[in-house]
């Protein structure tokens, strides 16, 4: 009998054994495993999930306003709005045309060309138009259209349109101040952008349970109150266009300054640009102001700072007088007047003023120097110039960095090619350079009886906490002139006006209630290859108006008039002036007399 | 003899009569290792449960807040709006060019030039 064999029978404590070793195996190899992963890798695995779950925001600080006086109160002329770009992606666009015909109602245009652009190949971003308002986004969201979007962006708007543009600058689409205002308090505008790093969820929301989240506030900027006055700044600004177009001139700058404090109310330039659509502006150079930026030989107004500085020496009195030559042989040079070539015999301080006599005007130089021009002279204007009425040197106004010119006074040293001569020329506005700000700085330093206050288009300055701080008159320097020499100035200002009057302009003529004086300037324009032109020149004229004395000091530079009857200065400045002079006492309250 | 000796006695006579009999005693109830683990289980289940609903709840206020900032957002934007359509109402040349302004004539002014 065949026995068969045993089969092999497994203790099945064996394999219980067996399994469990088996199952400990399996279980050890998921404990390296997660060891690996979540030790070995932790860095790895923590900075990718972060990658997905931590967003990090910047949060962009509010641009601070501009604001502007306006009757009693203020006005913000420059403020932020929000707009929106459209914009399509054409992949993503099935249906073109349907497309178009939504969106054209909205944006204007042909639906042809809207078309056209959806259909763009070779991108994924097609911008289909800028500056679009909520009202329009929120339409164009709406319809739901595949591939179509809007995405929102801060821009400055300017209420008043163009108004004082070269004195505001603009932002650039990076956020900076370009120019102006806007670029010289960049750093209190701008604020300081907050912060957002939170963990969200797949929509983006922060979540709230988590102690990671870091929140820091932006702080918007500050809104800065200039010292300009909107009502008189426009009326300016219109005035000036007016010159342009009549006088025919290459640009027309004038500034209106508070000769007690050095605040600027009105500054303009024309032609001008829309700082709204400063991008479309083809000639860069109309971002500047010019009458900060643009210096020029100012001509004959330089006899006012002459004469303030020969009676500050009491060199004249204001009753001098000089027998007039006609003319000076200075340096192998002649130098003679505009309009007359001869002798006019006996001149007065006051015909020197009123005949714009440039040999009076040396002969003053003369005087300071003892009856000559020599180096006394010479430093002693020099002195005058760059350390009584700051010419030559920047003001300091707070325009774009960089951009205000410190114009050009020349050393009073010899310096061998005819230095007599040069100075000569300084003292009836030539040879020299000026900004229309620094002309009118000056004379407003000798009309307030003889401090120099720095000018200023900051009046407040307004944290966004609502923190006030008023910017105060900034005197530089409070001995420019003696009070007696700022009343004789005046005076023979006030003089000179009073017989321009009887000189056939009869629209200087502002009654007995208001005080007024002026003068002209025409001024030689240097070719860039030495010399002067010949029949190109430059109106300018530096006043004043007030009623008991003087409140506003006004400048007016007509560069390159080329449509006037004689001079310059009397035909295209002065006209200027007495236009913006007879506004301000329509408009401005200035006080009459008492 | 007390009561409760009686009742004593009476036991151990029926004991001797060699007849099944249940004892009740009291033991220690002590709870096994895998009850223990399951236990621990169920309970880090329950807190880890509880932890959950706390955080979802919590996170909801997430939603919340968001949406409380995109409608403080929309009501500045809206106040931005208005406060640039306010500023342009006041403009000196929307002003100067109303009918109303149109229709004024100048009052004795002090003169002006002709250019």
């Amino acid at each position: 009998m065949n026995q068969q064999p045993a089969k092999e029978v497994i203790d099945p404590v064996q394999r219980a054994r067996i399994w469990y070793a088996l199952l400990l195996v399996i279980f050890g190899i998921f404990v390296l495993r997660v060891f690996y992963l979540q030790v070995i890798r932790y860095t790895y695995y923590k900075r990718a999930a972060l990658s997905d779950q931590l967003k990090q925001y910047s949060i962009p600080a509010g641009r601070g306003l501009i604001t502007a006086h306006l009757g009693d109160g203020t006005v913000p002329i420059v403020l932020n709005q929000e707009l929106y770009t459209l914009y399509a992606d054409p992949v993503d666009i099935k249906h073109p045309a349907q497309t178009a015909a939504k969106l054209q109602p909205i944006i204007g245009g042909s639906i042809s060309n809207i078309q056209q652009e959806l259909q763009t190949s070779g991108t994924q971003y097609v911008v289909l138009k800028q500056k679009l308002t909520s009202d329009q986004s929120n339409k164009i969201l709406s319809y739901q259209l595949p591939g179509v979007g809007t995405e929102g962006q801060d821009y400055r708007t300017y209420p008043q349109g163009d108004l004082a543009s070269q004195v505001l600058g603009f932002v650039n689409n990076a956020g900076q101040g370009e120019y102006g205002v806007e670029q010289a308090m960049n750093s209190q505008l701008s604020g300081t952008a907050g912060e957002l790093k939170a963990v969200t969820d797949i929509n983006g929301v922060p979540l709230a349970a988590t102690s990671n989240n870091i929140l820091t506030a932006p702080v918007n900027g500050d809104t800065v109150g200039l010292t300009i006055n909107v009502g008189m700044q426009a009326q300016v600004e219109k005035i000036i266009q007016s010159a342009y177009k009549t006088n025919k001139s290459k640009d027309v700058s004038a500034i209106v300054m508070n000769v007690n404090t050095g605040q600027i109310e009105a500054m303009a330039n024309y032609p001008s640009y829309d700082p709204s659509n400063y991008s479309n502006v083809s000639n860069p150079d109309l971002f500047e102001n010019d009458t900060v930026t643009n210096p020029i030989e100012p001509g004959s107004i330089t006899k006012l700072f002459t004469t303030a500085a020969a009676l500050t020496k009491g060199a004249i009195t204001p009753t001098s007088s000089f027998y007039d030559p006609g003319s000076w042989r200075i340096d192998g040079a002649t130098v003679s007047d505009a309009a007359i070539d001869h002798s006019q015999g006996q001149e007065s301080v006051l015909d020197i003023l009123d005949k714009s006599l440039n040999t009076g005007a040396t002969w003053m130089l003369m005087q300071i120097g003892g009856g000559q021009i020599n180096p006394v002279a010479r430093q002693t204007l020099y002195d005058y110039f760059s350390n009584h009425f700051m010419l030559g040197k920047a003001t300091g106004i707070q325009q774009g960095n960089g951009e205000e010119s410190s114009g050009y006074l020349p050393s009073p040293n010899d310096n061998g090619s005819g230095i007599n001569l040069t100075w000569a020329n300084v003292s009836f506005g030539q040879a020299y350079t000026a900004t229309a700000l620094q002309m009118v700085t000056g004379i407003s330093s000798i009309l307030n009886g003889g401090t120099y206050y720095a000018p200023t288009l900051i009046d407040q300055v307004t944290s966004p906490g609502g923190k006030v701080t008023k910017v105060q008159p900034n005197a530089i320097e409070k001995n420019v002139v003696p009070k007696q020499v700022s009343q004789d100035i005046i005076s023979l200002m006030e003089q000179n006006n009073a017989r321009h009057i009887n000189e056939g302009y009869p629209y200087l003529n502002f009654g007995p209630n208001y005080i007024v004086g002026g003068k002209t300037g025409t001024a030689q324009i240097a070719m860039p290859q030495g010399g002067y032109y010949p029949n190109l020149f430059n109106g300018t004229y530096l006043g004043f108006i007030g009623g008991n004395t003087p409140q506003y000091a006004i400048v007016v530079y007509n560069i390159e008039p080329t449509n006037y009857a004689s001079f310059a200065g009397a035909d295209t400045g002065q006209p200027v002036f007495a236009n913006i002079a007879h506004m301000l006492v329509n408009d401005f309250g200035v006080t009459p007399k008492s | 003899m007390t009561y409760s000796s009686t009742l004593a006695l009476g036991r151990q006579q029926n004991l001797s009569r060699g007849q099944n009999s249940v004892t009740f005693r009291v033991t220690d109830k002590r709870l096994g290792p895998v009850s223990n683990t399951i236990i621990l289980i169920v309970l880090a289940c329950l807190l880890g449960l509880l932890y959950l609903t706390q955080v979802t709840r919590t996170n909801t206020y997430g939603y919340q807040i968001n949406n409380l900032q995109q409608q403080q957002s929309q009501l500045q934007q809206q106040h931005e709006n208005l406060t640039v359509a306010s500023a342009r109402e006041q403009s000196v040349s929307r002003t100067a060019n109303s009918n109303t302004a149109q229709a004024m004539t100048s009052v004795n002014p002090s003169g002006s030039v002709q250019q």
